[in-house]
C-alpha cells in the first residue's frame, strides 16, 4: 500500500484552512460589532399625560 | 471568560488529537497512512450531528417560548453544522480517491450527506431572506425541525441501501472492531472537535447577540 501522504496532508490542510478561516471571520465580526457606536436610544423629553 | 477557556481547551485538544492520530495510532493494516484522514472525517460528521441536534432543540424551544436566545442557538448551530459537514464531505472525497479510486460517487451515504448540507445551507439562506426577526425565527424553526429528518437517513443509509461507504463502526449496534490505539486516537479527536464546536458556538452566539442589540 503506498503511503499516500499527499492525500492526508491535503485533507488536513483544507480542514485547517476552513476552520482557521471561520475563526478569523468570527474574530473580525466580533471586533467590528464591539467597535461600532451603539444606536442611540430614543428618550422621551416630556412626560406622557393621560389627559 | 468561558469562551476563552473553551478556546484554549479546543486548541490543546486539537494538538493532542494530531499527536494521537499521527504519533500514537499505528498505520491501518490495509489502507496504510491514508486511513489517518478518519481522525478528521469521523469527528467532523459527529460534530455536525451534534450541531443539527442543537438546531432541533433550539427550534422547538423557540416555537414553544418565542425567546430569541433559542433562535440564536439554532442559527449558530446550523452555521457550524454546515461548516463541519463541508469538512466531512471534502475530507471524505480526498480519502475516497486512493481507497475507492474516485473523488465522488452517488453512493447513498455520500448523496444523503450532500443533501443534508444543502438543506441546512437553505436554512441559512431562508434566514437571510426574512427581515422581520419574529417571522424569521418562526420560519427557520419549522425548517430546522423538518431538516432533522435527514440525520437518521444519513446515518442509516449504509444499512438501508447497498452502498460503497462502509457501515458504521463506532455508532453501530455491534461492539466496535477498531484497534484500541486507533479507537483512542479517534476519541481524542472527537473530544477536540466537540470542544472546538463549543468554542465556536459560544462566540457565534455572542456575535448574534451583539448584532441584535
Amino acid at each position: 500500500m503506498p503511503a499516500n501522504w499527499g492525500y492526508v496532508i491535503a485533507a488536513y490542510g483544507i480542514a485547517a484552512v476552513a476552520l482557521f478561516g471561520y475563526w478569523r471571520h468570527l474574530a473580525r465580526r466580533a471586533r467590528a460589532l464591539t467597535a461600532r457606536p451603539r444606536a442611540a436610544v430614543p428618550q422621551r423629553t416630556t412626560p406622557r399625560t393621560t389627559s | 471568560m468561558i469562551t476563552r477557556v473553551l478556546g484554549w481547551l479546543a486548541a490543546l485538544g486539537l494538538l493532542a488529537g494530531l499527536a494521537a492520530g499521527f504519533g500514537y495510532a499505528p498505520p491501518e493494516a490495509v489502507q496504510g497512512n491514508v486511513q489517518r484522514i478518519m481522525y478528521l472525517h469521523v469527528p467532523s460528521i459527529l460534530t455536525a450531528y451534534l450541531a443539527f441536534g442543537l438546531v432541533l432543540i433550539g427550534s422547538i424551544a423557540y416555537l414553544a417560548t418565542r425567546r430569541p436566545r433559542w433562535d440564536r442557538l439554532a442559527s449558530a448551530s446550523a452555521e457550524l453544522g454546515v461548516l463541519f459537514t463541508a469538512v466531512t464531505i471534502v475530507s471524505g472525497s480526498i480519502w475516497g480517491k486512493p481507497t475507492w479510486g474516485t473523488w465522488w460517487t452517488w453512493d447513498a451515504r455520500l448523496t444523503s450527506t450532500a443533501i443534508l448540507l444543502l438543506v441546512y445551507v437553505g436554512y441559512l439562506m431562508l434566514r437571510g431572506l426574512v427581515d422581520d426577526r419574529e417571522a424569521r425565527g418562526r420560519y427557520a424553526a419549522v425548517v430546522g425541525i423538518l431538516a432533522t429528518v435527514n440525520i437518521p437517513i444519513v446515518h442509516f443509509s449504509v444499512k438501508w441501501w447497498r452502498a460503497l461507504h462502509q457501515p458504521s463502526t463506532i455508532l453501530g449496534p455491534e461492539p466496535s472492531p477498531i484497534d484500541p490505539a486507533i479507537g483512542l486516537a479517534l476519541f481524542v479527536n472527537w473530544l477536540a472537535f466537540t470542544l472546538l464546536f463549543a468554542y465556536f458556538l459560544s462566540r457565534r452566539i455572542e456575535i448574534a447577540r451583539l448584532e441584535e442589540s
